[in-house]
């Protein structure tokens, strides 16, 4: 089927986040910005392996949004974590869009959680409960988040792995396009929990430093050894453009794209083959009906993976051409960790920093780039330029690849 | 709000291409992680369903069922995307880890948790084992999982750039009891596992159409059990057959909407005017 499909575009009036970096949009811009690493040593208690382990945890989710909804505080304390860091951006991303909350409006909920299960069951496991052994079929988080803020709309939750945020958006845009909502709020956030870091360790995904938390994260530098976890994520409050003026709403960014594919070959390791990572950036710019030339920054999945970092390199390359050669590509995982589910969403707004602020945000600790990873990368500083355009890509396990473009209002 | 649209309804009418179920015991689920093919359909990598959660293994062999009977080279399917709608998938394997942390700390957890526990596991499964390079996503988890896999569908058809996905496996799992486990994370009962590929491209070729409505009415709702999401795949899965003489409805809960109606019908033989001689 070759129909072409004339959208109206679909923009961003809204956004919530709660990271290793803040919580508000101008604390991340100006963390990211300045080069500020979110990373910490952590205590994983009697979990702990010998020696030290580091991620960039989240250290205060934001009650006041949900507050300002009319939820109980004590309920929200009640609430198990994924449910409270999850609350929380979206609380704020539908505050900051403005939107009346009237009885018949449709506002749906593409929720990005690559793991509600395992979360939930081990949450409990921890706390003494046994739900692992006696499941009972609930409602899952996105339900019990859309019933708790009063959305009028339909809700799905996704899993891409380490895109699920960004799959979230791409779903949520359509659904504006067949005008099945008003309004959507999209995104996804995660949470550290000692089997998740366990799990990846063991898989010797994770970096093994264990010197300075600030320099563990080392993406496309050539001593890289695996990421660093985070958590948080962020959500955003999706809508045509001409509802969103109609209503006076403030409009933040278009999402002007999307490109998906897979990779088809490996359930854990990144194809080496570039051609289905360069088939979602083509993709993505093909729908934003942009050329390689137009785009100004370029927000990397890039973890540290000695392998995820090589084949994304080779993507940027093959999708962007002799044009990569003057495209500042960053890898802002060197400040935030990675925060797997929430990682695309984040990195959305790491996006919108760099097109409000005007710069593209470094990658820090690249003290030696890795020539297999030949990009015009930004190293340690940020790199003050025009941005009209920006692009993030996000990668995921079973060989997920995803590219959104992100535009400056017009 | 302006420009609100009077109806929801998946814009145009998708086409099922094929569907196949399979219905297996737990204790009969080592034997399809054995079996890589089945007659007349592709073959999966060696070992390939070795470390995947049961679901999986029964989900991937409901596609492989469903690929077969479609007669087509694996290859014409190369650009489809994956939805799956698994129902608390990986808790086997989430338990015996968590019961391994507790005992014998972060080394006893299994590398194989989250790429094969997580609820992209059955997605990317299918992407892999049949090497598909279409998008792949994993849909909700929960009892509700089957009404969100057809959104998801549907809305895959249509997103991003157009012709990029020729088509969409909604494959949907669940067991017909949760299973209870012991303290080891070992199931003490032996429940029933069902697994329903369905094939879905959009168009107008397929001699079944589905369509979808958000805002069905609550006396429209299906006379079928949904509370259940096992015993709904096993409905479904006879709905799809019975269709091609005549029209099945399903109208499944769909929080934030009214509920998400369903409705497969036999295509309608096109009527072609001729010229008079």
């Amino acid at each position: 089927m070759t129909t072409t499909l004339t959208r109206e575009p679909v923009v961003i009036t809204g956004l919530g986040a709660v990271s290793p970096l803040g919580s508000s949009f101008s604390e991340i811009a100006d963390g990211l910005l300045a080069g500020r690493s979110g990373v910490r040593a952590i205590a994983l208690g009697q979990y702990a392996r010998e020696g030290t382990q580091f991620a960039a945890a989240v250290t205060d989710i934001p009650l006041a949004p949900a507050t300002a909804l009319g939820i109980d505080p004590e309920h929200f304390s009640s609430l198990q974590r994924l449910e409270q860091i999850c609350l929380s951006p979206l609380a704020a991303a539908l505050i900051s869009s403005g939107l009346p909350r009237t009885h018949d409006m449709r506002v749906g909920l593409v929720l990005g959680v690559g793991a509600e299960h395992l979360k939930t069951w081990e949450l409990d496991f921890l706390a003494g409960g046994t739900q692992v052994r006696e499941t009972h079929r609930d409602p899952t988080l996105g339900h019990r988040l859309a019933r708790l803020l009063g959305l009028g709309g339909p809700v799905v939750t996704v899993a891409a792995a380490c895109a699920s945020s960004g799959y979230a958006m791409a779903l949520g845009r359509t659904w504006l396009d067949a005008g099945w909502v008003d309004a959507c709020l999209v995104g996804g956030c995660d949470i550290l929990s000692p089997t998740a870091i366990a799990a990846f360790y063991n898989l010797r995904a994770l970096s093994r430093r264990s010197d300075d938390p600030a320099r563990a994260s080392r993406p496309f530098d050539r001593d890289r050894d695996g990421f660093v976890m985070g958590e948080g994520g962020g959500f955003f409050m999706l809508e045509r453009l001409e509802s969103a003026r109609a209503r006076g709403g403030t409009v933040l960014a278009e999402l002007a794209g999307v490109g998906m594919s897979s990779d088809g070959t490996h359930m854990v390791i990144p194809s080496s083959d570039p051609t289905q990572a360069a088939r979602a950036i083509a993709a993505a710019l093909e729908d934003a009906g942009i050329a390689p030339e137009q785009v100004d920054y370029v927000n990397a999945h890039a973890a540290g993976t000695p392998v995820g970092d090589v084949a994304e390199a080779g993507g940027i390359r093959l999708a962007l051409g002799t044009a990569a050669d003057g495209i500042p590509v960053s890898s802002t995982k060197s400040m935030s960790g990675h925060l797997i589910s929430g990682a695309a969403a984040f990195e959305a707004i790491a996006c919108l920093a760099a097109l409000d602020r005007q710069a593209a945000p470094p990658t820090v600790n690249l003290d030696d780039p890795d020539e297999q990873c030949r990009l015009d990368h930004v190293p340690h500083v940020a790199r003050p330029r025009t941005i009209r355009t920006a692009i993030s890509n996000s990668f995921g396990f079973g060989g997920s690849n995803l590219c959104l473009v992100l535009r400056q209002a017009a | 709000m302006t420009s609100r649209p009077p109806h929801r309804r998946c814009p145009e009418p998708c086409g099922i291409v094929t569907h196949a179920l399979v219905e297996t015991r737990l204790s009969e689920i080592p034997g399809l992680r054995d079996t890589p093919a089945i007659p007349g359909g592709p073959t999966l990598p060696p070992r390939f369903l070795r470390h995947c959660d049961e679901q999986t293994v029964v989900g991937m062999h409901a596609v492989l069922r469903g690929l077969a009977s479609t007669g087509q080279p694996l290859e014409t399917f190369a650009r489809h995307a994956v939805v799956a709608a698994p129902c608390h998938a990986g808790r086997f394997m989430a338990a015996r880890s968590l019961a391994g942390l507790r005992q014998g700390g972060p080394v006893m957890v299994s590398t194989h948790v989250v790429p094969q526990g997580s609820l992209h596991s059955l997605a990317g499964a299918v992407s892999v084992g049949l090497g598909l390079h279409g998008p792949h996503i994993g849909v909700s988890g929960g009892p509700d999982a089957l009404a969100e896999g057809l959104l998801a569908a549907a809305s895959l058809l249509r997103t991003g750039t157009a012709g990029e996905t020729t088509g969409v496996w909604l494959v949907a799992t669940a067991w017909d009891a949760e299973p209870s486990l012991d303290a080891e994370g070992t199931p003490l009962t032996d429940p029933l596992c069902r697994g329903l590929a369905v094939g879905i491209e959009i168009g107008h070729a397929a001699a079944v159409t589905l369509s979808l409505d958000l805002d069905a009415r609550s006396d429209d709702m299906a006379s079928c059990d949904t509370s259940n999401p096992s015993t709904l795949l096993a409905d479904v899965a006879a709905g799809l057959t019975a269709c091609r003489e005549q029209a099945a409805t399903w109208t499944l809960a769909c929080p934030g909407a009214t509920g998400l109606q369903f409705v497969v019908r036999p295509q309608q033989p096109r009527v072609v005017a001729r010229e008079a001689a």
